[in-house]
């Protein structure tokens, strides 16, 4: 059984950039959804280039320095090199912002910042892929772990085409691309790569043994086929079979959601946390973006549509990682600072490195204000909406000051 | 003869706490047995609340440091077993009750 060694572990001093910058970029995001109009297309550029800087500049760091931590503990082997985190941090950071630049402000940006991600994935696939070569394990999360990094370099691969087509002019058929980059982003690697590390994190959080995990095997097998599927039919521009493609994920989200039910039933740690609480707000969250999913799939409901994105992406995607970020932070900086110190001198609980009123802060106005943007969109008011917006940009505020207020940590001697 | 106590060990073992849940190993349950030979050789068989995780060898290098403080204590051997796995019903009452599983 390896476990994670200060062998293994990656600096606090190279991972907490991430965190830094993605909690500042989540910040920046929120504030930017006031100046876009709800009522646009999803694929109007201003909505395109938001997508951007939030998915690559707060999801995607956020994820690869998670990543920097998670994986030497659950493929159960060393990083094949861990200080090419140096390389992906700086080349992902400024990609994300000149590609975002690049779809507000000037196009012709765009492929450059479209070569620094393509650059920083490619590193952050390597590394991972060295990395998974030596794992000897083939559990559901090493599976998970591969097929989500296979799907994110055919995605990064379509989406630098179409940075150059936008910036550059090349021929493109962006329209045939398009849904297939947005599908192997969303769910071939956030949500499948989300399927695998909770896997590893509810269990290990609410401390659940002992269950039949044949849900989430069912879960990954029919969403893998699914987006495999949906990519296909898309690229032949066979519509009917890509929409029941969709339904497919849809289907194997759910029984993803009935094993995290099963999870949730059976834990020993009952109590109410923070953590918790994120959880609740992310599945809930899941749960009703598959409903109004298929309220657009089948009735043609765009409004339905705008709705079961905004709860993906500022609902589910949102609270299961600021969620997590309240554990994961807390551990690398007690790791790094407090270890050494047990036995010699008294040293904090994860818990008490947390600013307890911050976090209700940034809980409890990012909850309303999803809540409140989701009932936006769904009357089709921008005002409402917006309102929902204020709300979530002032917990993001409180979520920062969480972030920053973990990561400068210290006991006095 | 060793005049070390298993109850000394356990004292020591429980200055060890989980930083993520906050309760010390012995009142976790994670303690499965304590064996003392005559040469004042330790073996220390326990468990932890997950395979995976991340303070695995921290903490399995903290119960080896510990029963060293007493003295007399010669070798320590630290057995790390997955049978039988851990379940919140090997917790002491006090941990079951903060945990909401009481």
């Amino acid at each position: 059984m390896f476990s994670i060694s200060k062998d293994f572990a990656p600096p606090l001093k190279m991972i907490e950039p991430f965190f830094r910058f993605g909690s500042i970029i989540y910040l920046i995001s929120t504030f930017a959804l006031l100046f876009l109009n709800s009522n646009s297309n999803l694929n109007d550029l201003n909505i395109v280039g938001w997508a951007h800087l939030f998915l690559l500049g707060f999801v995607m760091i956020v994820i690869f320095g998670a990543m920097a931590q998670l994986v030497p503990v659950v493929l159960e082997v060393g990083h094949f090199s861990v200080d090419l985190y140096y390389i992906i941090f700086p080349a992902l950071a400024i990609g994300s912002i000149l590609m975002v630049i690049g779809f507000w402000f000037a196009p012709a940006v765009l492929p450059y910042g479209g070569l620094l991600v393509l650059v920083a994935m490619s590193v952050f696939l390597f590394e991972t892929l060295m990395t998974l070569k030596k794992a000897e394990s083939n559990t559901l999360t090493v599976k998970c772990v591969k097929a989500g990094n296979i799907f994110l370099t055919i995605a990064i691969v379509i989406g630098f085409f179409m940075a150059l087509a936008i910036g550059a002019g090349i021929n493109v058929d962006i329209g045939r691309f398009l849904p297939i980059h947005i599908v192997l982003v969303l769910f071939g690697y956030v949500t499948i790569t989300v399927i695998g590390l909770s896997m590893i994190l509810l269990p290990m959080f609410g401390l659940a043994h002992g269950y039949d995990d044949s849900d989430v095997e069912r879960a990954f097998k029919i969403v893998v086929g699914s987006i495999i599927v949906f990519s296909i039919a898309s690229l032949f521009k066979l519509t009917y079979i890509a929409d029941i493609s969709l339904l497919g994920i849809g289907v194997g989200i759910i029984f993803y959601l009935k094993q995290v039910a099963t999870l949730y039933k059976i834990r020993a740690r009952k109590l109410l946390d923070i953590w918790y609480k994120h959880i609740y707000v992310a599945f809930i969250s899941l749960g009703l973006s598959l409903f109004f999913g298929i309220l657009w799939l089948f009735f043609d409901f765009e409004n339905g549509l705008k709705v079961a994105v905004w709860l993906i992406v500022m609902g589910f995607i949102t609270f299961v990682i600021n969620g997590h970020l309240l554990k994961i932070i807390p551990f690398l900086v007690w790791f790094e600072r407090f270890s050494e110190l047990v036995g010699k001198k008294k040293v904090p609980m994860l818990h008490e490195m947390l600013p307890d009123r911050e976090i209700e802060y940034s809980f409890w106005l990012s909850m309303s204000g999803l809540i409140i943007g989701a009932v936006g969109l769904l009357i089709g008011s921008d005002d409402i909406f917006k309102g929902g917006v204020v709300l979530l940009a002032i917990g993001a505020v409180f979520m920062v000051q969480t972030v920053f207020y973990i990561l400068n940590f210290k006991v006095e001697d | 003869m060793c005049k070390v106590t298993e109850k000394q060990v356990y004292d020591e073992l429980r200055t060890i706490i989980d930083p993520e849940v906050g309760f010390n190993l012995v009142e976790m349950g994670l303690i499965y047995n304590v064996a003392i030979d005559d040469d004042c050789n330790v073996k220390i068989t326990m468990t932890l609340s997950t395979r995976a995780c991340p303070l695995h060898q921290m903490i399995t290098q903290w119960v080896e440091d510990a029963p060293k403080r007493i003295d007399g204590v010669n070798n320590v051997e630290v057995e790390v077993v997955w049978d039988p796995e851990w379940n919140i019903s090997m917790a002491e009452d006090n941990v079951k009750q903060a945990l909401g599983a009481l």
